[in-house]
């Protein structure tokens, strides 16, 4: 169904009373995010590929704290939201939240268990979908040991060291990163070294990772990025019963003492 | 079968004690394991766990205080939730996840500190050396 | 301990108890709860005429470790300091059922008050002692020595105070029946060097035991066999007073005690005797039971509230040893006494002395000299995340203007902050991730072996 003409008539709206609206623009056949402020300019709203437009507003809104803004936000682009909020990388009172629902193709190919946001919105375009069962991690799981080193040694010997996947995660807001630290990760050395490298991110996505995949799409080696952390959120959620992006008042379980009886 | 190379991260006030309590009451226990001190048993992050693992240990034991007996109130709670979550992580990404292990060990339990090392050992001398897994 | 009750720079807050300890050495807060005893301290003047005439009577009482009574307002024991009654509203009429206040209408002052609440007071203070004391092993575990099932089977506390001259029976060692006993067991190691129950030695039964046999001695013509593992007399005069014990014509026998049973009335004891190498078996008519020292029922809860650990056999853990016995892993709060460990007299009252030597240098220094381990944060690397926040134990990191801030006071160098921070922003002086991490490589170095 068209998203397109509803959203551009939501935008148009919002621009009256929003300083600008963060979205995706298409010029010369190309698109990326853009800072909407004319209504003229809505010509060339777009609404695919998506990107992490999450972490263009954390940059924007540091830099103009009084600006009022809005977001187009996918779901997975409103539980990056949720998060980023809970750590105070944004300040949602000065947002507003413009809800598009992926299409039954984009959350299969996400494999998106909540293809629609449902949170923080006031508006809402698109039909919501049924989530995904992910196919993926289920393969990953049925490896033995020795099939989960090796699949994951010569996915980790393409990486080039681009740091795609660290600048494209809406979780990914430190100002100076452990992992261009020599003392965790050699400078100078690609690829870089298994497993810290890997593990390190990975271990830093526990609690915050919503699946938004935007690491995976961003990185030129096609490693499978998305899946792995996957997992480690199942983890969390089972061991916890923490599910990131969800509820703005659950706090990060790994830092909270346990509940036990003494 | 290779001599396992076994480091331990043990806290000041509960887990350190009790192996300087297996040391001077004298107690054997194997001698592939290094005690390295740190204040408290939540310090332990897990970067330095997996730079370890990638200088060439075979396997780590972190070890803190029993619930309840933290010297630091509950810092031993983080550790109890990030050890599992990093355990999880080595697992699917097909590293034993065997090789890290959390144990609460308190100051008087100089025994089953040598007890736990002793094993800890065993279990990591049936395991491939790590540097099959870093390369 | 009534010069204590008397001394202006002591406050005693009986039939009190701690609730909770929060701050740090120098600055502790300390929550007590004064118990309703329901008779005011400040009227009351211990003339004892609400305990003559309070109808309640014959409850165990538990000073005379239940070889005697007491009524339901009573004061502990002819000693108590302060001289004030307490209320068992367990046992109390008045409490029960609603009638008699016998006390409240006699008493000359006016002093007891059924409605008196509970009183909470907050302390501050700079040092805390904690001297708790122990527990006696309680013989009913030890079943095969018939405590609690067979007559004339007594603790060691409850035949202290049947030879006491203000005890039940005005200090005659009589058995249940009133006749003098004319054999006398005294078992040594109840409890106590016992796999089953607690491995280590308590220290001082050996020599009570001497205590309780000569008490037996100088009051009756009983025979007295003593049956012992070891005989420890380690003290100042101690292996003189075994001696002379051994003069008086006691039997000792080396080998515990395995086991007492009725038999003709009177009741077998049973043992190996080592020296001889045979089994014996002697009638008596009353044993004795050498009772272990153990930890307080509450010592768990009691090291939770003052941050104490405890070592194996479940006594208060000092810092060190041999040197530091009085002192512990928490600062500012010092033990002293048989919540340590088990000890006899001379040594309890040493330990105090040091405790308290150790806890006034302290105060006098006016200033503590605190451990260099504070977090620090690197304010050009910290995302103001917050994390951190909520990791610390001690609620000693604080947002402020989006950075963390660590307050230095409250850290105590954990470093739970550190192990967490994702861009390593916290950092550890004297532990940090470099440290570490040389320290490590250091232990995995592979040596060459010339």
């Amino acid at each position: 169904m068209n998203r397109l003409e509803p959203l551009r008539k939501v935008v148009d709206d919002a621009l009256d009373k929003m300083d600008g609206v963060i979205a995706l623009r298409k010029t010369s056949g190309l698109v990326a995010p853009y800072l909407f402020r004319d209504k003229e300019e809505l010509d060339e709203l777009t609404i695919s590929p998506k990107y992490p437009t999450p972490a263009i507003l954390r940059l924007i809104q540091t830099a103009h704290p009084e600006a009022k803004l809005g977001i187009v936000c996918r779901g997975c682009e409103e539980r990056g939201l949720i998060e980023m909020a809970k750590r105070n990388q944004i300040d949602l009172e000065r947002i507003r939240v413009i809800g598009l629902a992926c299409t039954a193709e984009e959350a299969e190919e996400c494999r998106c268990a909540k293809p629609y946001p449902s949170v923080l919105i006031d508006t809402h375009v698109g039909v919501r979908t049924e989530p995904v069962v992910n196919k993926l991690t289920e393969e990953l799981r049925q490896k033995d040991m020795a099939e989960r080193l090796e699949f994951w040694r010569s996915q980790f010997d393409k990486c080039i060291k681009c740091y795609g996947c660290r600048n494209a995660c809406p979780q990914c807001f430190c100002p100076e990163c452990t992992l261009e630290n020599d003392l965790w990760v050699d400078a100078g050395k690609v690829p870089p070294p298994f497993p810290t490298f890997y593990l390190i991110r990975a271990m830093h996505t526990a609690g915050k990772c919503v699946g938004c995949r935007e690491c995976e799409l961003a990185c030129p080696a096609h490693i499978p990025l998305t899946t792995l952390y996957t997992l480690i959120r199942e983890e969390v959620g089972e061991m916890f019963g923490y599910e990131p992006g969800v509820d703005l008042e659950a706090q990060p379980p790994l830092v909270l003492p346990m509940e036990v009886e003494s | 079968m290779y001599e396992p190379k076994i480091v331990a991260y043990a806290c000041t006030y509960c887990s350190y004690p009790g192996a300087d309590l297996a040391g001077t009451s004298r107690i054997k226990y194997s001698p592939n394991v290094n005690i390295i001190r740190v204040l408290c048993s939540g310090r332990v992050s897990p970067e330095l766990i997996l730079r370890t693992f990638r200088e060439g240990a075979d396997g780590v034991l972190v070890l803190g205080c029993h619930f309840g007996d933290c010297h630091f109130i509950n810092g031993n709670h983080r550790t109890a939730k990030r050890i599992p979550v990093l355990k999880g992580i080595l697992e699917f990404s097909g590293i034993e996840p065997e090789r890290l292990r959390l144990e609460w060990v308190s100051a008087s339990e100089g025994e089953r500190f040598a007890h736990l090392v002793d094993e800890f050992t065993e279990t990591i001398r049936q395991l491939p050396s790590i540097k099959q897994v870093i390369r | 301990m009534v010069s204590v009750g008397q001394h202006e720079n002591i406050e005693i807050l009986s039939y009190s108890e701690v609730e909770e300890v929060s701050g740090f050495v120098g600055n502790f807060k300390v929550r007590v709860r004064k118990k309703a005893r329901y008779v005011d301290e400040e009227l009351c003047t211990g003339c004892g005429l609400c305990q003559e005439k309070c109808p309640a009577k014959g409850i165990s009482s538990e000073f005379e470790a239940g070889m005697g009574t007491r009524k339901a307002i009573y004061i502990p024991f002819p000693q108590a300091v302060p001289r004030v009654p307490v209320i068992d509203t367990e046992n109390c009429i008045w409490f029960q059922r609603g009638r008699c206040g016998a006390c409240q209408k006699l008493c000359p002052r006016g002093a007891v008050d059924f409605e008196q609440e509970d009183e909470i007071v907050e302390l501050e203070v700079g040092t805390i002692i904690v001297a708790t004391g122990f527990d006696l092993f309680d013989c009913s575990r030890t079943t095969q020595y018939g405590y609690g099932r067979c007559d004339n089977v007594l603790d060691s506390m409850q035949f202290e105070r049947l030879a006491h001259a203000s005890g039940p029976t005005g200090g005659r060692i009589v058995l249940k029946d009133g006749r003098e006993p004319e054999a006398v067991a005294i078992l040594h190691c109840i409890g106590s060097r016992d796999e089953n129950y607690n491995r280590y030695c308590s220290r001082v039964c050996c020599m009570y035991s001497l205590k309780l046999a000569h008490l037996i001695k100088d009051a009756t013509k009983a025979q007295v066999y003593q049956f012992y593992i070891d005989m420890r007399a380690f003290g100042k005069g101690y292996e003189e007073f075994y001696e002379r014990l051994q003069k008086e014509g006691v039997v000792f026998i080396r080998g515990k005690a395995a086991e007492v049973v009725p038999h003709d009335g009177r009741l077998l004891v049973k043992a190996e005797d080592a020296n001889l190498g045979r089994l014996v078996q002697i009638p008596v008519d009353m044993v004795v039971l050498s009772a272990g020292l153990e930890p307080r029922h509450d010592a768990a809860e009691v090291a939770h509230i003052f941050g104490l650990s405890r070592s194996a056999d479940g006594f208060f853990l000092e810092k060190h040893p041999k040197l530091a016995p009085v002192e512990t892993a928490s600062d500012g709060v010092f033990i002293a006494g048989t919540c340590q460990g088990p000890k006899d007299i001379p040594d309890t009252v040493a330990q105090a002395g040091a405790a308290a030597v150790v806890a006034l240098a302290m105060m006098d220094k006016g200033k503590v000299t605190l451990e260099p381990f504070i977090a620090q944060v690197d304010e050009e690397r910290c995302s103001g995340c917050g994390e951190c926040v909520l990791a610390c134990p001690y609620k000693a990191i604080e947002l402020v203007e989006g950075k963390a801030q660590v307050s230095e006071t409250l850290c105590k160098g954990c470093g739970t902050c550190v192990g967490h921070c994702l861009p390593k922003a916290i950092t550890l002086p004297h532990f940090t991730d470099e440290q570490l991490v040389a320290e490590m490589q250091g232990a995995l170095m592979e040596l060459e072996v010339a």
